[in-house]
């Protein structure tokens, strides 16, 4: 054996082959010799993850989750899971393939952003609201702008508010058509997703020639949109409008008929209406329970009114019927922006206010019907240019936390299949 | 803001409220002491006239003299939305009663305010930190607990009145100043 230099290694190299390197070497420190083959030295730390936390429990739930039964046995899943939609590590008690408990561990991905916004302008918290939802943003930024609106008692121009509704409903199709990929990709499907990605970077691409930026847009402004429709976005919009109804349908139909997915999902998860309220569910989880809630018509804001459209709801309440649900809701959003377009006023786009914005002391909260669910904000006013308190609810959240409820005494592989249907997103899980 | 609403809840409720009942935009506002909290809620979401069958939020707040926990319900009988606001929760010692008994999905909401408040709610079977580390001791969203550097400073220098008392000058730099366990 050479060296790259052409000489041989000295022989206390450890990398040659034949001698055994020692634990006692100091130069192997946080290393372990491998069981399998004594050449090889292993990291301490990789590959060795205990489920069960190094401290005492802090609760009686925690200590019954934490005690194994006879036959049971813990496996970790994350947090770096493929099917984990983000961070998300979960500890699953397990009796054979079988899911007796679990207890979803968050905060991998926990910011602080309520903090930050407490110590940002008004103005500026907008931005932070981005990243929570990254794959719809600008439901996150809707509710920030209409607490704000409340508080400031300012009137948003007719055109702006058909603007955010049009661009809203952009963002919903790309978010569900993500969440209808990555479901078939979690269950082992890898072309669905391909499919999905080609209508969706159409719509962020449409996005970012008004908003300047494909996923975190940073679009809504207080009292308006920043920036009006222009012909680059109408011309490819119309475009697309001509041919999108058919072909997201004809991508779908990959899943629809297909009896390994359709198999996969039947009966897996099944949440029904009572139990769904419990646990505060809403949006299309909340629907395919056979629920009606639509903040758009249970809590109508915006536009939404002036416009015709369904609501959508499936009785079966399985992961089946959740994803079903979703394709349901792509219909009614085309059917929303032709209304937008044909129905588009003309006028400013933003309601004229002074740079630096000091609401009255005041409370305000304000929600809306993101493509997960209720995406709701809830702002004090103590008299400066910073809100006092700025709370954050995300739908993901509960949808997440109902894991317990969904998943015990179904299969490893369902679970994959009730992630993938409630279509948690980790941003806004762990703000 | 829906009127008749407010008749109905000041008739229902009119001996538990510990402020006036206010109404703006599309919002009602009860105050209550937080004893109360158990009772007025079950009252909102099972009696026939009123319903609040959907919990929209659970926040803790901290008014830097006491603690809050406000409650946002939506029920199909009003347009408006119900603000139920649990108020002068001592700021040394916050405890309240848990809804988990009529909103299983109230668990995580309360534990994430346990988590950010150090609001203690009695009944929550797992009220253990969620996103901060299990080995962490302050709360970080209170008042007192302040930022160690200004990342986002305002033009309006957040003319806050907790935090000129406790001036950030005094906290040493690159630390964050905590609060007891």
């Amino acid at each position: 054996m050479t060296t790259k230099t052409g000489q041989h290694p000295s022989a206390d190299d450890p990398r040659v082959i034949g001698q055994h390197p020692s634990a006692d070497d100091p130069r192997f420190i946080g290393l372990h010799q491998s069981a399998d083959d004594p050449r090889v030295m292993l990291d301490d730390g990789v590959g060795v993850y205990e489920p069960v936390p190094p401290y005492p429990p802090r609760t009686e739930r925690e200590a019954e989750f934490y005690t194994l039964g006879e036959g049971e046995m813990f496996l970790n899943a994350g947090p770096h899971h493929p099917a984990t939609h983000g961070v998300l590590r979960v500890v699953m008690k397990l009796d054979g393939e079988r899911i007796v408990d679990l207890d979803p561990v968050l905060g991998y991905l926990h910011r602080g952003v309520e903090k930050l916004c407490e110590n940002a302008d008004l103005h500026q918290t907008i931005a932070y609201m981005d990243p929570l939802e990254y794959v719809s943003s600008l439901f996150c930024e809707w509710p920030a702008v209409m607490a704000y609106e409340k508080l400031l008692d300012v009137k948003v121009p007719p055109r702006a508010e058909y603007i955010r509704v049009l661009t809203g409903e952009l963002n919903r199709i790309s978010s569900h058509l993500l969440a209808m990929g990555f479901h078939a990709l979690d269950l082992g499907g890898i072309t669905p997703i391909l499919y999905s990605f080609i209508e969706r970077d159409e719509i962020v691409d449409l996005l970012a020639s008004i908003t300047g930026q494909r996923m975190l847009f940073n679009y809504f402004r207080i009292g308006g949109v920043n920036g009006d429709l222009n012909h680059d976005f109408m011309s490819r919009l119309g475009d697309w409008m001509s041919r999108a109804g058919s072909e997201v349908m004809s991508n779908t139909t990959l899943l629809n008929e297909n009896e390994v997915f359709v198999r996969r999902n039947r009966g897996v998860g099944v949440m029904d209406r009572e139990t769904a309220l419990g646990m505060c569910w809403t949006g299309p989880n909340l629907r395919a329970s056979g629920v009606p809630f639509d903040l758009r018509r249970a809590h109508p804001y915006s536009v939404y009114p002036e416009l015709d459209f369904d609501i959508p709801t499936r009785s079966e309440g399985d992961s089946l019927a959740r994803y079903l649900l979703r394709i349901d809701e792509v219909k009614q959003s085309l059917r929303i922006i032709d209304q937008c377009l044909h129905q588009m006023p003309d006028g400013p786009v933003t309601a004229k206010l002074p740079r630096l914005l000091r609401p009255r002391p005041g409370r305000a909260f304000a929600a809306v019907e993101g493509p997960r669910g209720e995406y709701g904000i809830y702002a004090i006013s103590d008299g400066t240019d910073q809100p006092f308190r700025f709370r954050i609810h995300d739908p993901s959240f509960l949808h997440l936390q109902s894991f317990n409820v969904l998943a015990p005494g179904g299969l490893i592989a369902d679970w994959m299949a009730i992630n993938a249907s409630l279509d948690p997103i980790m941003g806004g899980i762990d703000k | 803001m829906d009127r008749a609403l407010r008749t109905r809840l000041e008739a229902r409720f009119g001996d538990v409220l510990t402020g006036p009942l206010r109404q703006r935009h599309d919002e009602t506002e009860l105050r209550i002491a937080p004893k109360d909290v158990p009772d007025v809620l079950r009252s909102l979401h099972d009696e026939p006239d009123l319903r609040f069958e959907l919990l929209a939020d659970l926040a803790g707040v901290d008014t830097g003299e006491h603690m809050q926990v406000v409650y946002h319900l939506w029920s199909e009988t009003t347009a408006d939305w119900l603000r139920v606001i649990a108020d002068g929760i001592p700021r040394d010692e916050p405890r309240v009663p848990s809804i988990t008994f009529l909103w299983k999905g109230a668990e995580w909401l309360e534990r994430e305010a346990y988590d950010m408040f150090g609001i203690v709610f009695e009944g929550n079977r797992d009220l253990r930190r969620i996103f901060m580390p299990p080995d962490y001791l302050s709360f970080p969203l209170r008042k007192d607990f302040l930022l160690p550097d200004d990342a986002a400073r305002s033009p309006g220098e957040g003319a806050r009145q907790m935090e000129r008392a406790n001036a950030p000058l005094a906290t040493p730099a690159g630390s964050i100043r905590r609060t007891k366990a």
